[in-house]
């Protein structure tokens, strides 16, 4: 038997518990090549478990290990890792979940899924300069409506079913959680000084932040808003979220458009 | 004149190694040395020996940060740092400002019948060019074929077929990295009817071929020995002296019928021994302490790494009074 297919059998004796690679397996002096391979064939759970685990602490908890046990199983048989890195393996484990029956049912359990992926994923985004606040103060102000923003790496916006954080923050404290809700909110991650941070915005802060990112420039911002809203304040309003933008760490780069 | 006591006079002069190289206790001659691949700015001086390290686990990352430990350097896991970004590179940055770092990978998959990954090689070169460590090392093994990753060190047959698919894999990656890169020994669960040589044997012309240097997991040989009942002072006075760069040592887990590299336990004794035995075959190699679960408080690999550092010192001085 030449390698590639020692290895094709190896492979599928893991995957698939074809056993016929036991055949060019010697029984060691203590114990037979089945208990011997069966090693291989354990670990490769376990390992693909534990990386899961890792990853997804609190839907765990919310789950209880025997469901997420289900799931684990349901995940790994789905398809092999294709990932030469651990870090990503997890990473289609919510789409899994919007697609396979029954954790497709449990909208809640999904966005706690999302939430810890998008907690991760801001974890270790690439890194930009931040920039300061001050970078305002040199914009005079007929340039003002003009201004443009670009927003850090790490940010991520999501909608999730309505109480998803409070969920998550009840579970990560060790308390009761409360009960999903109706609705959706959106949420924002990003990270800060090597730390995953999130929280919820209003309808209008969303709305603010996907045009910004769209690269849409202050004055356009400021006329969607109103649109939407009507709101006389909306440039104070405006200014406002950008200047929690600032705070939060989010802005990377302030340029004046044409 | 045992060849222990050869690799510990080996020690510190890197000059003779240029004309004159020591194999199994050998002298070999100089021209086996130097073909192959290499450049003229190539030799085979050994690397400097770091002295005693640890694996650098997130978990540790602020008792090393708050108590500068008496740690001469730290091993990383190659794809632990293979991120866009955030605090894992953050925390590297600042770990190598103070300590001499090398890194060490699990997805090489040298020993695979698929395609070399090249944007994994692309990744730990540009890795290798931010953090600037010692060398780079992988495991003699496999981790999946057609597209897969079975996320496992998987075991190999010894096999003359194996060995030149291996040999060639080992010099496209260096000629890629521009280095020599070091190549572990795995521990094993089963071995293969296919087998036409000991893994000794073959890691020895694997080495010697490809001219790479190696990595002696010590706590790899222990348990393959036991699993597979072989004599592992054999193994150890088998493997060439010029060609290790750096020993392992871990703890193990226990099955009634094997043992099982779960890098979860402390060294046991049995290991201590046999490292003992490798500190006076190979002289001064740089040694570390792998540990990757059931994390202890600090204080206990470091407590086990000045165990590794008495022992070594021992054999040191073991060698220097049978050399006197």
């Amino acid at each position: 038997m030449t390698l590639a297919e020692l290895q094709t059998k190896f492979q599928a004796g893991i995957l698939e518990n074809d056993r016929s690679v036991l055949a060019s397996i010697a029984d060691s002096r203590k114990t037979d090549r089945a208990t011997l391979f069966t090693v291989y064939y354990d670990a490769y759970r376990m390992r693909l478990a534990e990386f899961l685990s890792n990853d997804f602490p609190i839907l765990r908890t919310s789950l209880g290990d025997e469901a997420f046990g289900r799931l684990v199983e349901d995940y790994i048989l789905s398809a092999p890792s294709r990932q030469r890195n651990a870090r990503w393996y997890g990473a289609r484990l919510p789409y899994f979940m919007h697609e396979t029956a029954p954790w497709r049912a449990n909208r809640g359990a999904i966005d706690l899924a999302r939430f810890e992926r998008a907690l991760s994923d801001a974890f270790d985004a690439a890194d930009a300069p931040l920039s300061s606040i001050d970078a305002l103060a040199d914009i005079c102000a007929e340039d003002w409506p003009r201004i443009a923003f670009e927003f850090d790496p790490s940010l991520m916006l999501l909608d999730l079913a309505g109480g998803t954080a409070q969920i998550y923050a009840a579970l990560a404290a060790e308390e009761e959680p409360p009960a999903i809700q109706q609705g959706e909110g959106a949420f924002l991650f990003w990270r800060k000084d090597g730390h995953s941070f999130y929280r919820a915005l209003s309808e209008d802060e969303r709305l603010a932040l996907m045009e910004a990112r769209q690269g849409k420039k202050f004055s356009d911002i400021c006329t969607l808003l109103a649109y939407q809203g009507g709101d006389e304040n909306v440039t104070q309003r405006v200014a406002g979220f950008l200047s929690q933008w600032f705070a939060d760490g989010l802005v990377t780069r302030l340029s004046i458009r044409e | 004149m045992a060849a222990s006591e050869v690799g510990g006079g080996m020690r510190g002069e890197g000059r003779h190694r240029r004309l004159i190289g020591l194999e199994d206790g050998r002298v070999v001659a100089s021209a086996r040395l130097t073909t192959g691949q290499l450049s003229k700015e190539q030799t085979m001086d050994k690397p400097s020996p770091l002295g005693f390290g640890l694996g650098l686990r997130p978990v540790y990352y602020e008792d090393i940060l708050e108590r500068n430990p008496n740690v001469d350097w730290f091993e990383v896991l190659s794809e632990n740092y293979m991120v866009p970004g955030g605090r894992p590179l953050a925390m590297l940055e600042r770990i190598r400002a103070d300590y001499p770092i090398v890194m060490h990978g699990v997805s090489m998959s040298i020993a695979s019948t698929a395609p070399l990954d090249v944007e994994y090689l692309k990744a730990l070169k540009e890795l290798a060019d931010r953090f600037q460590p010692e060398w780079i090392s992988d495991h003699l093994c496999w981790t999946g074929v057609h597209g897969v990753n079975l996320h496992d060190l998987l075991p190999i047959p010894y096999t003359s077929e194996a060995l030149n698919h291996i040999v060639e894999r080992i010099r496209r990656v260096q000629d890629f990295l521009g280095r020599r890169i070091a190549i572990e020994n795995v521990s094993s669960y089963v071995t293969f009817t296919e087998s036409e040589m000991d893994e000794w044997t073959f890691i020895r012309e694997m080495a010697v071929r490809a001219d790479c240097w190696l990595l002696l997991d010590v706590n790899n040989v222990f348990v393959s020995s036991f699993n597979h009942s072989f004599d592992r002072a054999s193994y150890i006075d088998a493997v060439p002296v010029d060609r290790v760069v750096q020993f392992h040592l871990a703890g193990h887990s226990e099955a009634e019928t094997h043992k099982i590299d779960t890098h979860d336990q402390p060294i046991c004794e049995e290991v201590w021994l046999l490292y003992e035995k490798a500190c006076r075959r190979f002289g001064s190699i740089s040694t570390m302490i792998e540990r990757d679960g059931n994390f202890p408080p600090f204080d206990e690999p470091l407590a086990e790494l000045e165990r590794a550092r008495s022992i070594a010192r021992a054999a040191s001085h073991a060698i220097d009074e049978v050399t006197a």
